[in-house]
């Protein structure tokens, strides 16, 4: 039984960074970023990789972006995806989910796919959609947060994640789409000779698809946060903030002495 | 197209989820200013009773029971869904952006072809045009985006970001007949499972020391484990390091974790994501210990030491024992 699988791998700005917005306000300053895969989609590559282990197949790694995406994609080869597509997109209008995932989906249609995999969400947008969309668009079943998956007789049992600790096991007929959560598995790290091979492999790149939206997306303008709390901050020296720490805890009657 | 906006209510083992309320009260502040009418759909099979308890609210509960909706199923729902589109145009759709809402939102808006904005901390109308803000790159930068349509637009609302609704006169449950083709429910809901592992029961800690992904290795952990004791309280943590072993799930607090509320939440080198912060906003005091000035744990936080933790804890511990 062997499986064609999708794999869905975004780059997303180092989300430990600091950002300034651009000065038109419609973006984040993009000129001193570092960039690495999102998060989840680790756990989703991952888990393609198992599958396509267990039960033979193919694993397409596809990521809509401009060319420095292609250092995710190169990852995900040498990590064990056969093939590598970009469509390519520049940064603007990535804010909008549903260009993103109607982009996307135009060129799923177009591989073979018995699974679809994407991760729980960005750490840049964070809108936990493109997925759902995806299957939607395509006309795939889908589940979402999924924790383990099994395959048995073409028909996935997949348990999903739900708040408090809980699953929800699922039966989910092929072909289908699943969003893969952190934790899934345990992602490996490239052997050296699979990272000098996936060097040289190519990259196919694809012209993004002409979409029709049934809306109007803008972006009215990006601020930092307005903070709804505000902490009483401590900086100085760490023993001036050591003392303070101290003094903040015995007042408060977590320590004794 | 009408004002109106139809509400999508989640509920699990007979409960209803209480962001559901908060979509309701958000609804309902939307609905006034369109001059339309909150509609909240409850699908399920033998939950009338939740229904006569969202009535509460002040809104029209549209009933929707049928054996193919007796568990969640994101193509079950969207059948239902989609019967009720039959008879109403809604201007809008909203769901809490929770595990099942965001299933359920970008499933119904990919099938039907309808515009979707999901994990919004603000919802407004501004003439024709929705406009939503959102939080971006780890709630570090925050966005307002606006859409316009004329189909009904889906969204999703991040929980915590609106005040529950309380209760109000005029509701009314309306048991609304949809037909709904059980061979096009493709997923079959197989069982809920539970987590089973004994620990310590951190919801029940007065004083929880968390670590996050900041003590950088899981050597560190002994630190924390240290100034957990010095301040009378038991270590927690974010997801990855549960995720990674380093500590049990049980030790996990946030969203998919425990809900906690100690008197005291220390947050060692966590960066605030809102999964974590879900379970821990509410303690008494929260002292958070981070070296990004900008990391969104400050927010929440009551006193934050903008520092290294693997350099302020033990020159903590020093003053305290010293
Ligand atoms: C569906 C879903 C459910 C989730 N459920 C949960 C949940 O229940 N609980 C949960 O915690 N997460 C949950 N998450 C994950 C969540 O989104 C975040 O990824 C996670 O909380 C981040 O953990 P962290 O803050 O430890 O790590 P990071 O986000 O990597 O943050 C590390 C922080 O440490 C700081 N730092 C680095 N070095 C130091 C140092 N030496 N001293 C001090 N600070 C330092 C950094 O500035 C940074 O702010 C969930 C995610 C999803 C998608
Ligand atoms: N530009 C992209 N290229 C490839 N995959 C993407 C892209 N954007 C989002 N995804 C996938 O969709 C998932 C959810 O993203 P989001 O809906 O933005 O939270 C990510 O984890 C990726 O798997």
């Amino acid at each position: 039984m062997a499986l064609n699988i999708v794999v869905c791998l975004k780059q997303i700005p180092n989300p430990d960074l600091q950002f300034q917005i651009a000065p038109d306000g419609k973006d984040i300053r993009r000129d001193a970023l570092n960039y690495k895969i999102n998060g989840a989609d680790e756990y989703a590559l991952e888990e393609a990789v198992r599958l396509k282990e267990k039960y033979g197949g193919r694993v397409v790694a596809l990521s809509l972006g401009p060319k420095r995406v292609d250092q995710v994609l190169r990852e995900a080869l040498a990590k064990g995806a056969d093939e590598a597509v970009r469509i390519a997109h520049e940064d603007s209008g990535t804010y909008d989910v549903g260009t993103v995932a109607r982009l996307l989906a135009a060129t799923v249609r177009t591989l073979p796919h018995d699974l679809v995999l994407t991760g729980v969400q960005s750490d840049d947008q964070g809108s936990s959609a493109t997925g759902g969309l995806i299957a939607g668009l395509v006309g795939l079943p889908h589940a979402s947060v999924v924790t383990r998956v099994d395959v048995k007789d073409r028909i996935l049992e997949v348990a999903t994640e739900l708040e408090g600790g809980l699953q929800r096991v699922y039966a989910i007929p092929l072909p289908a789409l699943l969003t893969i959560q952190f934790g899934a598995n345990t992602p490996r790290y490239a052997p050296l000779p699979a990272i000098m091979r996936a060097a040289r492999q190519p990259i196919r790149e694809i012209a993004p698809a002409s979409v029709s939206l049934p809306y109007a997306f803008g972006v009215r303008g990006l601020s930092p946060p307005i903070a709804k709390g505000h902490a009483e901050i401590v900086t100085g020296s760490v023993e001036d903030q050591a003392k303070k720490f101290a003094q903040l805890l015995r007042e408060k009657g977590f320590v004794r002495r | 197209m009408s004002g109106d906006i139809l509400i999508v209510a989640e509920h699990l083992e007979g409960r209803l989820a209480p962001s559901t309320f908060e979509v309701v009260s958000l609804g309902r502040a939307l609905a006034a200013a369109s001059g339309g009418v909150v509609r909240v759909a409850l699908f399920g099979q033998g939950v009338r009773a939740l229904a006569e308890a969202l009535a509460k609210l002040g809104v029209e509960v549209l009933l929707v029971e049928d054996v193919a909706l007796a568990e969640y199923t994101g193509d079950g729902y969207v059948l239902a869904v989609r019967g009720l589109l039959e008879s109403a145009k809604p201007r809008l759709l909203l769901a809490a952006h929770t595990a099942q809402g965001y299933d359920l939102a970008p499933g119904l808006a990919g099938a039907l072809d309808l515009p979707l904005v999901t994990n919004a901390v603000g919802v407004r109308l501004d003439g024709s045009r929705l406009v939503v803000t959102r939080r971006l790159l780890n709630e570090k930068v925050q966005a307002e985006i606006e859409i316009a349509s004329d189909r009904m637009i889906v969204g999703t609302v991040r929980p915590g970001s609106v005040k529950a609704a309380s209760p109000a006169p005029g509701g009314i449950v309306v048991p609304t007949k949809v037909s709904i083709d059980a061979s096009r429910v493709r997923m079959r809901f197989a069982r809920i499972e539970r987590p089973t592992v004994q620990d310590i029961d951190l919801a029940a800690a007065d004083v929880i020391v968390s670590a996050g992904r900041g003590i950088q290795k899981k050597e560190n952990l002994p630190l924390i484990e240290e100034f957990a004791k010095a301040v009378g309280g038991v270590v927690g943590a974010s997801r990855p390091l549960t995720d990674m072993d380093w500590l049990p799930k049980t030790r996990q607090v946030g969203q998919s974790g425990k809900t906690v509320h100690p008197k005291l939440y220390v947050a060692c080198g966590i960066s605030g994501a809102m999964q974590h912060v879900a379970g821990m906003k509410d303690a008494g005091l929260i002292v958070a210990i981070n070296t990004d000035p900008s990391a969104p744990i400050f927010e929440v936080a009551h006193v934050g030491f903008v520092a290294d933790v693997l350099k302020l804890l033990p020159a903590t511990l020093k003053e305290l024992t010293g």
